[in-house]
């Protein structure tokens, strides 16, 4: 369970400058529900996700994940609660290692790292039966460098990582929005599937609102630091894309009133 | 070159193998330019010297050396993921500091070890050849060193340590703490060199604080040598080209300036070794030249 408690996230405070990413945010996740976010650039809904990873600290407020107060814990900390996949490929994955090697980092995520090897051959079996799950091949494959993959064939092993240890929150910052249009289909069909077969709480950032509505069970909408819009169940069901984007117009007509001052 | 003067040049280059090992565990696997060395060296001779002539074991005095050497290279990590003192800036600080701390701890720029007892003497003493003793005991000494640091970097500990220099933010995300990944890599490869200027001084009973100058240079281009000549993304190949690297810089050395025909002198060894890396890193850009040339043609 997530739960964040007036999370303000303020970047070069007191400078010209400032810029206050995340007003007086209160978010709450429970168990086992899949969030999805989506929202304009600069948002916030990445530094939404950075409050709870600890990537962007916060400047008020309270994090809570399962319970415990991570406010001031650092992100290495937090990462024993939450897994995460991010926007870029290359960011997820440690190019230079083997397939099985990354594998091994993401397995003792959160946990004491020792003097044990890390390619056991009983841990090596656990991998080739999880990456198997991708259906890619890549188990023939597991002592190759994981640069010689295509970007969506790391996004796709990333989230094969995030089930490796036994935290049960998983962060997606808009991972699918890097690839091409099939990719990022099958990496999303991935998502939903992992999501189910180890019932995973996520978070995920995306830009586009037919994932938004069609992935998860519940969407809120961010619009300059704020939630504007929060839905779920039979009303969320309902919407669609053009409601959703009717919504989201509503919500920044002021600012497109703005801007037909400074473009007139 | 004589039989005497090529053994004698292994010795060299074996000795100089940890002084690799510690400059691939900071340049190779942390991505961390560590100029440290220039002064941990000479810190591991002087700390050795020191303690033997005060009477204490030599392979204690060996350990305090390896200790001294690490203690140089937590301080550069202090400097540098504490204090946010750019790297190359931080390693730079610890090595003039270290020059000063080093006539300090000797009391004089330099001291001799004749006749005092080291590591090496037990052996000399049950008859064998003392080149050959230096040898072997050095050998074995390397190898397990180069063990270790082939089991540590496939240990859980190692690959968050190698994943340290390439991704940290994925470091991070796994939960491994990158500010403890340098401090240890730089104190385990400082220990290294420091261990290697100790044997460096009780192999030639002596001591000198300026012996440490371009100690980074040579163990940079026994790593770029050795991964040059074998490469592979195994550890166990990265740290034996390492180690083959180290002794084939020292036999190239020897060989330019004993055989003559270069008329070469010993104050041209900068000058060689500066050559020998130019070429070294240029080789690997030149292999791929040729071969897209050959496939245009």
């Amino acid at each position: 369970m997530i739960n964040l408690q007036n999370i303000h996230i303020t970047f070069n405070a007191g400078t010209i400058l400032e810029n206050r990413a995340i007003r007086d945010v209160t978010l709450t996740v429970p168990e086992g529900q899949f969030l999805t976010i989506i929202g304009s650039n600069g948002a916030g809904k990445s530094t939404l996700l950075g409050a709870v990873s600890g990537e962007a600290p916060v400047s008020g407020g309270k994090v809570g994940i399962d319970g415990v107060d991570v406010t001031k814990w650092p992100v290495h900390k937090r990462a024993r609660f939450a897994a995460r996949v991010f926007q870029n490929p290359l960011a997820g994955t440690c190019a230079t290692l083997s397939i099985e090697e990354n594998m091994a980092l993401a397995y003792k995520r959160g946990k004491k790292r020792g003097w044990s090897l890390a390619l056991s051959g009983s841990r090596k079996e656990i991998f080739r039966e999880r990456i198997a799950i991708l259906g890619l091949g890549l188990e023939d494959r597991l002592s190759d460098s994981i640069g010689l993959l295509s970007g969506g064939q790391r996004q796709a092993v990333s989230l094969i990582m995030a089930t490796l240890s036994d935290s049960h929150l998983l962060l997606l910052d808009e991972h699918t929005a890097a690839l091409d249009p099939r990719m990022a289909a099958f990496v999303l069909e991935l998502t939903n599937k992992v999501v189910k077969e180890f019932s995973l709480t996520v978070m995920m950032v995306t830009h586009s609102m037919k994932d938004a509505l069609a992935s998860g069970d519940r969407t809120i909408m961010l619009h300059q630091g704020e939630i504007v819009l929060d839905v779920d169940g039979e009303e969320r069901d309902k919407l669609d894309v053009p409601h959703l984007l009717e919504m989201f117009n509503r919500v920044r007509k002021e600012e497109l009133a703005d801007d037909s001052l400074l473009l007139g | 070159m004589s039989l005497f003067a090529f053994l004698g040049t292994i010795e060299i280059g074996l000795i100089y193998g940890l002084v690799a090992l510690g400059v691939y565990l900071t340049f190779r696997i942390l991505d961390f330019p560590d100029l440290t060395v220039d002064g941990s060296f000479p810190m591991g001779g002087a700390i050795a010297a020191t303690a033997i002539i005060a009477g204490i074991n030599p392979w204690l005095a060996t350990l305090l050396a390896i200790l001294g050497g690490s203690m140089c290279g937590l301080i550069t990590a202090f400097l540098a993921v504490r204090c946010g003192i750019l790297h190359l800036l931080a390693s730079i600080l610890t090595m003039i500091a270290a020059f000063s701390i080093n006539i300090r701890i000797m009391g004089r720029p330099n001291v001799a070890l004749l006749g005092e007892p080291t590591i090496f003497t037990p052996f000399e003493q049950s008859g064998f050849d003392q080149l050959h003793v230096h040898l072997a005991i050095v050998f074995l000494l390397v190898l397990f060193s180069s063990l270790f640091i082939i089991r540590l970097l496939t240990s859980d500990f190692g690959l968050g340590l190698r994943a340290t220099g390439v991704n940290d933010r994925m470091v991070a995300a796994q939960g491994g703490n990158i500010g403890f990944f340098t401090y240890f890599g730089l104190a385990l490869s400082n220990g290294f060199v420091g261990f290697a200027g100790a044997l460096f001084a009780q192999s030639n009973s002596f001591a000198d604080v300026t012996s440490g100058v371009g100690t980074i240079v040579v163990g940079l281009a026994a790593v770029i040598l050795g991964q040059t000549l074998m490469s592979g993304t195994r550890i166990w190949v990265a740290v034996l080209a390492v180690i083959v690297g180290s002794i084939l810089y020292r036999l190239a050395v020897a060989f330019a300036l004993s055989s003559g025909m270069f008329g070469m002198q010993a104050s041209d060894l900068n000058l060689i070794t500066a050559a020998l890396v130019a070429i070294a890193l240029i080789a690997p850009k030149m292999k791929g030249k040729i071969r897209i040339k050959a496939v245009k043609v």
